[in-house]
């Protein structure tokens, strides 16, 4: 019963071939909110799925966890559209929250954990669909120059990047390290490692968006609000990364 | 009173915020701020190394529960002065010579910011702090570095940057959680006791921690300080503004040698770590210095120099000398920015003179200058051998009469000679027309700055490391057995007096035999001209990854 369990939740905590599913679903429902919803909840239908386990996934599990964490990083490093970046990050990330299970820690700390990867990749989401409007598409290394054209959405873009791709003082940060003191050595060089991908990706997709010279015409920035609206949800984010996973160290 | 270095980094993380918020307002003058937040943390910082000159107590000030604090001892204090200084400097001279780039209150924004991490992180008091801080500095350099948002390849170098930091920032994050296993605690005086009560505690596959975190610990240093391997970064990184190659080789490249003195209680527990962190500083050193002599590049030949500063800085640390490499970095720190600042000035000099040096037949011709003269060479050999190392041996006697039962102050007394020797043989090189008022003129230059350098590197010793026993314990540490180490340095010394017969006997002579370069020596050109292909090598690893992620992308394409 508990395997069915732990294959079940592979797809929503996901383990390749599995996570195909997520990403493939994720590619055809090209509306933001749906994306959102997805990013929200996937996740943690896992988690739910997890807390009917009797016991802890063996480590062939947390193995096949730490793979898929790599194989996604690496597969984002070269991903153009921004759309597929953010699915690729959410499995990458989400694949890892199976340590915790391992660690036996509690389930609440699961759910902020899935939390604290997901927000960033909503945010992300909304800043690809002002991409999207405004470019005709959210690809990297297509047109460039966004922090001279658009300053405002660039700044945002570039801190919730590095939110995403759990930079401190972020709540993946500290989700990071709290999942590596709860690993193996083994497991740690594979998180390291996936880690590592995140920010060659991350600084991939703002070096295909935001740098260069100026592109087109004019185009339009995004609001004064909307960008304020960005800044307080990031200072808020970390906070909450201090208080909440920053504690639990 | 020493709860001030809480405020510390809170000061240019305030300047931070307001240059930012009352940038719309106060536009270009916003900046002003940001100067004034430099002036009061040089004052705040200041007043803590006044405190501890005085005598007040070493301190860890918690903010947190289980992490989150900043240590006052004299390392954070001292570097604390360092950095404050060294950014307030750039801060001032980016006034002006920023003012006409776009995102210039940016700039200063970012300034701030990698100012005040900078202060936390030579302050950290725990593990997370210290990551924190760490991994920030590679990230806000890798922003300062592509200021100019135009500019792909300032962007492409600067990527180079944060992905060499952020393969260092790896074995870090492995150590701290290795110490935090071994000893349950995040706090680094914690942590340092408990090595102290049981330093032969072993880790996974019976391996003993200190080792393996001291290890891992000088890994990330080595990233950090552009040890070779880990160093393509530094050299390429001058497409960045000038002010920030300027905080950057004058402190944020000294992070690596930071980061050894501060996990010394680490190191003086381990065996044989110190040996590879010396042949690593030994290696970048050697390589730093060729690859600096064969570059036409000016801004290549600095990042070079800079490279080959850090290997000095680092085999210090491997022979034991931690305070000498403090030393070492401050000195090099001050006279590097001091070089970037005025790369301005020099290249307006340029313009006015060009420096070429006149021909013998011009100057005798038309300048009525005498002919120069040079001393026979078995006379200046002799000078040039003997003289550095008598001035050496008394210098440190005076200071420190047990200091040559210290392997590392011997390896560090040699580096010193073959210096020497080089100043020396300079003037026998240059040729003029007085050569034995020249060769006094420098000895006498040599020996005050023999001396300067002693007492000040005793001074820093007394200061940082104030607990003699443990001072030699580290030296200790670093040490091998005796018979190997006078073999060692038999050999060495054999081989560079030889070297300097030879040179002195062949420039004498003006020996044309080799006049034309042999296959050997050209193979070798091609090869330091190219950089040992190490760039080359680099650049093709991460090509072949893009390209290997985006077939798996296009072999996986349904998610």
């Amino acid at each position: 019963m508990d395997t069915k369990i732990f294959l079940l939740a592979g797809v929503f905590l996901p383990l390749f071939p599995f996570s195909i599913i997520f990403n493939a679903l994720f590619e055809r429902l090209s509306h933001p909110i749906l994306r959102g919803i997805m990013l929200l909840f996937w996740p943690l239908i896992g988690i739910y799925l997890l807390q009917m386990a009797q016991r802890p996934p063996p480590d062939w599990i947390i193995a096949w966890a730490s793979a898929t964490a790599i194989l996604y990083g690496f597969r984002l490093i070269s991903m153009r559209d921004v759309g597929l970046w953010i699915g690729f990050l959410g499995t990458s990330a989400w694949a890892l929250l199976w340590v915790g299970f391992n660690a036996n820690i509690d389930h609440s700390r699961l759910y902020l954990s899935a939390l604290g990867f997901s927000t960033p990749l909503i945010m992300l989401l909304i800043l690809a669909a002002h991409i999207k409007v405004r470019f005709g598409a959210a690809y990297t290394y297509l047109y460039g120059g966004l922090a001279i054209t658009t300053p405002r959405l660039s700044g945002v873009l570039v801190f919730t990047v590095l939110a995403a791709t759990a930079a401190p003082i972020f709540p993946a940060f500290f989700i990071m390290l709290y999942n590596i003191t709860l690993s193996a050595p083994a497991v740690i060089i594979a998180m390291l490692t996936g880690w590592l991908l995140w920010a060659w990706a991350g600084a991939r997709l703002l070096q295909g968006l935001i740098v260069g010279p100026q592109a087109g015409g004019q185009i339009k920035d995004i609001s004064r609000k909307l960008a304020w609206l960005y800044i307080l949800l990031l200072n808020a984010m970390v906070l909450s990364g201090l208080y909440l996973p920053g504690k639990w160290l | 009173m020493d709860q001030l270095v809480l405020w510390l980094p809170a000061v240019p993380l305030a300047s931070a915020l307001l240059t930012f918020l009352l940038g719309d307002v106060l536009g270009k003058g916003a900046v002003r701020i940001s100067a004034a937040g430099g002036v009061l943390t040089l004052a705040l910082s200041a007043w803590l190394l006044g405190l501890i000159l005085l005598g007040e107590d070493t301190h860890l000030h918690m903010i947190g529960t289980s992490w989150g604090g900043l240590l006052f001892d004299p390392l954070s204090v001292l570097m604390t002065l360092l950095i404050a200084g060294v950014s307030l400097l750039v801060r001032i001279y980016s006034i002006r010579y920023m003012a006409e780039e776009a995102g210039y209150v940016r700039f200063f924004v970012l300034l701030d910011l990698m100012t005040a991490t900078l202060l936390i992180m030579v302050a950290a008091g725990d593990l997370i702090t210290l990551l924190i801080s760490w991994h920030l500095i590679g990230l806000l350099l890798y922003f300062l570095l592509g200021h100019d948002t135009r500019s792909h390849s300032a962007y492409r170098y600067g990527f180079w940057t944060l992905i060499t930091y952020r393969i260092g920032d790896l074995p870090l994050v492995m150590a701290a959680m290795l110490l935090f296993h071994s000893y349950d605690s995040w706090w680094l005086p914690e942590v340092f006791a408990g090595i102290a009560a049981d330093p032969d505690a072993v880790t996974f596959l019976g391996l003993p921690v200190v080792e393996v975190a001291g290890g891992l610990v000088a890994f990330s240093a080595f990233a950090r300080s552009a040890q070779f391997l880990l160093h393509t970064w530094l050299p390429y990184s001058m497409e960045g503004p000038t002010p920030v190659s300027a905080l950057m080789h004058a402190g944020i490249v000294n992070a690596g040698g930071i980061l050894i003195n501060r996990f010394a209680p680490v190191y003086v527990h381990t065996d044989g770590v110190l040996h590879w962190i010396f042949i690593v500083g030994l290696f970048t050193a050697i390589i730093g210095s060729v690859l600096m002599l064969s570059q036409n590049d000016v801004k290549k030949s600095l990042g070079y120099s800079t490279m080959g500063q850090m290997g000095f800085m680092v085999m210090e640390c491997g022979v034991g000398a931690f305070s000498l490499a403090v030393f070492h970095l401050i000195a090099h720190g001050l006279f590097k920015g001091t070089m970037f600042l005025n790369a301005g000035g020099v290249i307006g000099e340029a313009r006015r003179d060009d420096g070429v040096p006149k021909e013998d037949l011009y100057t005798f011709v038309v300048e009525r200058q005498a002919p120069t003269y040079k001393q026979p060479w078995p006379i200046m050999a002799a000078i040039t051998l003997a003289v550095p190392i008598f001035v050496l041996f008394l210098s440190h006697w005076a200071v420190a009469p047990d200091l040559f039962q210290k392997q590392g102050a011997i390896i560090l007394l040699f580096f010193g000679w073959v210096t020497g020797a080089q100043l020396l043989f300079s003037t026998y090189h240059i040729g003029t027309q007085n050569p034995w008022r020249l060769v006094g003129l420098i000895i006498i230059s040599f020996v005050i700055v023999v001396m300067g350098y002693t007492l000040i590197s005793h001074a820093f010793d007394l200061f940082l490391y104030p607990n003699s026993e443990f001072a030699a314990r580290l030296y200790q540490a670093a040490g091998i057995d005796i018979l190997s180490f006078d073999i060692l340095i038999s050999i060495a010394t054999l081989i560079i007096v030889l070297g300097w017969v030879r040179v002195y006997h062949q420039h004498r002579h003006q020996d044309h035999k080799n006049k034309y370069p042999g296959s050997l020596w050209l193979g070798f050109y091609a090869l330091i001209s190219r950089e040992f292909y190490i760039n080359d090598l680099y650049s093709w690893m991460s090509r072949n990854l893009l390209s290997a992620s985006t077939r798996l992308n296009v072999l996986l394409r349904w998610g």
